[in-house]
């Protein structure tokens, strides 16, 4: 036991003094505060200019009314969209021509051309250098149908202003029932759910390969039968896994206690620095969820790096492990791939099944326990399962690490693989 | 008593034979030799003895009882294929490898610098393996290998790949180990440095063993018939002479083995005046001889009888 707590520490600190894991550490707080704080700074700090936007009027009767309804400000007080109407004179084909170079010329942001039937469902057109600004294509959508509709209401002799009270949407606000109570929810348990199974299937592969990178350095450098003269290889396999688990815990906890500080205080900080977005509420992750993710990383990181331990313990180089890696890497995408529709159905019977395969739990599981806490049966048969699955593949890898780690030379084929297993 | 006890050992890998009933018995103290040719077994042998594979049959006893956790505390042992972690300390490194024999703390830490100091190294305590040179690595391997002083030492093809100040290094290192009275195992192909330091030896091929004993009591059971000659000229119609069983030709000098009986006088007279002789001398077979001849024989043996 001494031994292994040898091999644990030095794998503990020789992983955190690597360059990757202090990048990493420091740089995954800022990356998460600048995802959260950018939009934020985006939607507070405009930088719409001023535009001006063409408008060939064939039925003659729109632009006034048009004009009117495109009446946004900017920040200064000035107008946002500058409409110019051109007159038809003669052909429609040149004038279209003769504003299609001023938008090249950028005398023009954009310009719309109004057919004559345009109340008898006539299409709009809107010619611009590029069609991605949204917001200025909805402002005149929006201007256009106000404008278009009305017109045909008073044509049937009905009121708009009326009309537009009946016709109001009714408004879903949507709520989460849990044994907490009801609260609103608009799409925060979304978010917060994909980032920590996101978070949770980066540091998997991330550990889990750190994990399969040190055996490969082992055995590269020829240093690992020295160390066996000491302990016995599933020995080294425990402490190594243990030692960068802990790595991994260790950034965790640096990442949670900053988590913790950004949602006490960020949202103030940020108030302060934009009272603008001050309305902006950043999202809290309930107690019970950060245990899940952290029970689900271990049980996680337990199973896939005895896997990738193992290929590690067959192959050479990095490269050579890339052909076996494929499958282990498979069994963390998938899930991926099946969350929204694991969102949309949580307590499905397939969602069930295939939350509860054990290489699929910690992620599919854990996102369930997000969105909608399963039975305690579920959660804890799934742990179970895991634990199992764990122990029997800890069974059959350290059968296979234990030749692997002294076979240099040609990567062994799978046939190969089964007979280290037999071996005494 | 024995410091290591090999009782009909035998290893397959799948269907290959990689050690066949092999039994042997090293007395505490000793130097003793693992010869044999490339992919004899000796590797395969080690490693049983330490535990890092397992016998399909047979016993091995170490120090007096089964190698186990415990007991690798008390061997010292240097793999063929052997390396530091290149990313380490030298400092930390051989920290660890203490720890790993239960060394620890204060101790180690004077142990290391010692043998740092004794090998030169101490400039090199804080720098990081893959710094230094080939040379220097194999120095810090050394010191891992007996850093937490072992009855018994086990170095596998300890020679391969040293220069010659290493050699002498390494060599001094193991009459001084033999001095304290550790047990020293060591296998090789290269028999001039079994005859310098070795006491006793084990020859296998083939996983078996070919040959066993004392180094002395070999040579000697193998007679003085061998001929060791200098000379000058050409001398090829020495094969014709009746009595000889086997020659080594290098061209300017020639070991010759003579059949039992073989009278070296004779052999003289028939070269007299034919070839130039600088050297004319009788001697013990060198080990060398005895290896080719043995080896040479079993291998006849195993094809003749196929």
């Amino acid at each position: 036991m001494r031994k292994i707590l040898a091999v644990i520490k030095r794998e503990y600190l020789q992983t955190v003094k690597t360059k990757g894991f202090i990048i990493g550490t420091i740089l995954g707080p800022v990356l998460m505060s600048l995802f959260l704080i950018v939009p934020i700074l985006m939607s507070v700090v405009s930088v719409a200019e001023q535009e001006k936007i063409g408008v060939i009027d064939a039925s003659g009767k729109i632009f006034a009314e048009l004009d009117k309804k495109m009446e946004y400000k900017l920040k200064d007080g000035s107008r946002r969209y500058l409409l110019e109407e051109y007159r038809l004179t003669g052909d429609i084909p040149q004038l279209k021509e003769a504003l299609n170079e001023k938008v090249l010329a950028k005398e023009l942001s954009a310009y719309v051309f109004l057919p004559a039937d345009i109340s008898e469902g006539g299409e709009v057109e809107y010619v611009s250098e590029h069609v991605s600004d949204f917001d200025k294509t909805n402002n005149i959508r929006n201007a256009l149908n106000s404008i278009i509709i009305g017109k045909r209401l008073k044509a049937e002799g009905l009121d708009p202003s009326k009309v537009g009270q009946l016709m109001r949407r009714v408004s879903l606000s949507t709520k989460k029932v849990s044994k907490r109570g009801v609260e609103e929810d608009t799409g925060g348990t979304f978010i917060i759910s994909y980032f920590l199974v996101l978070v949770l299937y980066m540091t998997l592969i991330i550990y889990g390969q750190a994990v399969m990178r040190g055996v490969i350095e082992e055995k590269s450098s020829r240093v690992v039968e020295i160390v066996l003269s000491s302990i016995r290889p599933f020995q080294l396999m425990a402490g190594k896994i243990i030692g960068i688990g802990a790595v991994g815990l260790t950034q965790y906890t640096i990442w949670g206690l900053f988590g913790i500080g950004f949602t006490t205080y960020g949202g103030a900080l940020i108030a302060d620095a934009f009272p603008a977005a001050a309305s902006f509420k950043i999202p809290s992750i309930p107690a019970y969820i950060f245990i899940y993710f952290v029970v689900f990383f271990i049980l996680g990181y337990f199973l896939f790096s005895t896997l990738f331990a193992a290929i590690g313990s067959m192959v050479n180089t990095e490269k050579e492990a890339q052909q076996f890696m494929t499958p282990v890497i498979m069994m963390l995408v998938i899930p991926l791939l099946l969350i929204l529709f694991i969102m949309r159905s949580p307590n499905s019977s397939l969602s069930v099944i295939l939350s509860m395969i054990p290489f699929f739990t910690p992620t599919l599981m854990l996102l369930r326990v997000c969105i909608l806490l399963p039975p305690f049966i579920q959660v804890g048969g799934s742990i179970v399962l895991m634990a199992l699955t764990t122990l029997l593949m800890i069974w059959l890898t350290a059968k296979i690490y234990r030749v692997g780690l002294l076979m240099y030379g040609k990567r062994p084929r799978i046939r190969e693989i089964i007979k280290w297993m037999r071996y005494k | 008593m024995n410091a290591l006890e090999i009782d009909k050992v035998t290893k397959n890998f799948g269907d290959f034979c990689a050690v066949k009933d092999l039994s042997f018995n090293i007395p505490k103290g000793s130097v003793y030799g693992l010869l044999g040719p490339n992919g004899a077994g000796k590797t395969t042998t080690i490693r049983m003895v330490m535990n890092i594979i397992i016998p399909d049959k047979g016993t091995i006893n170490v120090l007096g009882r089964k190698m186990d956790e415990e007991m690798k505390k008390r061997v010292g042992y240097l793999p063929e294929d052997r390396g530091l972690y290149p990313k380490m300390k030298i400092g930390e490194m051989l920290l660890f490898f203490s720890e790993l024999k239960g060394v620890k703390g204060a101790e180690a830490r004077s142990r290391i610098d010692y043998w740092l100091g004794r090998f030169d190294l101490v400039d090199w305590k804080l720098k990081k393996a893959e710094e230094l040179s080939k040379g220097m690595q194999q120095k810090v391997q050394f010191i891992a290998t007996v850093i937490h002083q072992p009855e018994l030492i086990i170095l596998d093809e300890p020679f391969a790949g040293l220069d010659p100040v290493n050699t002498k290094l390494l060599k001094d290192f193991m009459l001084e180990m033999k001095d304290k009275g550790v047990t020293i195992i060591f296998s090789t192909h290269r028999m001039e440095q079994v005859e310098m330091i070795c006491d006793n030896i084990c020859l296998i091929n083939k996983g078996e063993k070919v040959l066993e004993g004392n180094l002395n009591r070999i040579k000697k059971e193998y007679g003085k018939n061998t001929i060791v000659l200098d000379y000058e000229g050409e001398a090829k119609y020495i094969k014709d002479f009746a009595e000889i069983e086997n020659i080594d030709d290098y061209g300017r000098f020639m070991e010759v083995k003579l059949k039992e009986g073989g009278d070296p006088q004779e052999l003289l007279q028939v070269l007299t005046g034919k070839v130039r002789i600088n050297k004319f001398e009788v001697k013990e077979p060198t080990l060398n001889a005895i290896f080719i001849d043995k080896v040479g024989e079993q291998n006849e043996k195993n094809s003749g009888g196929n």
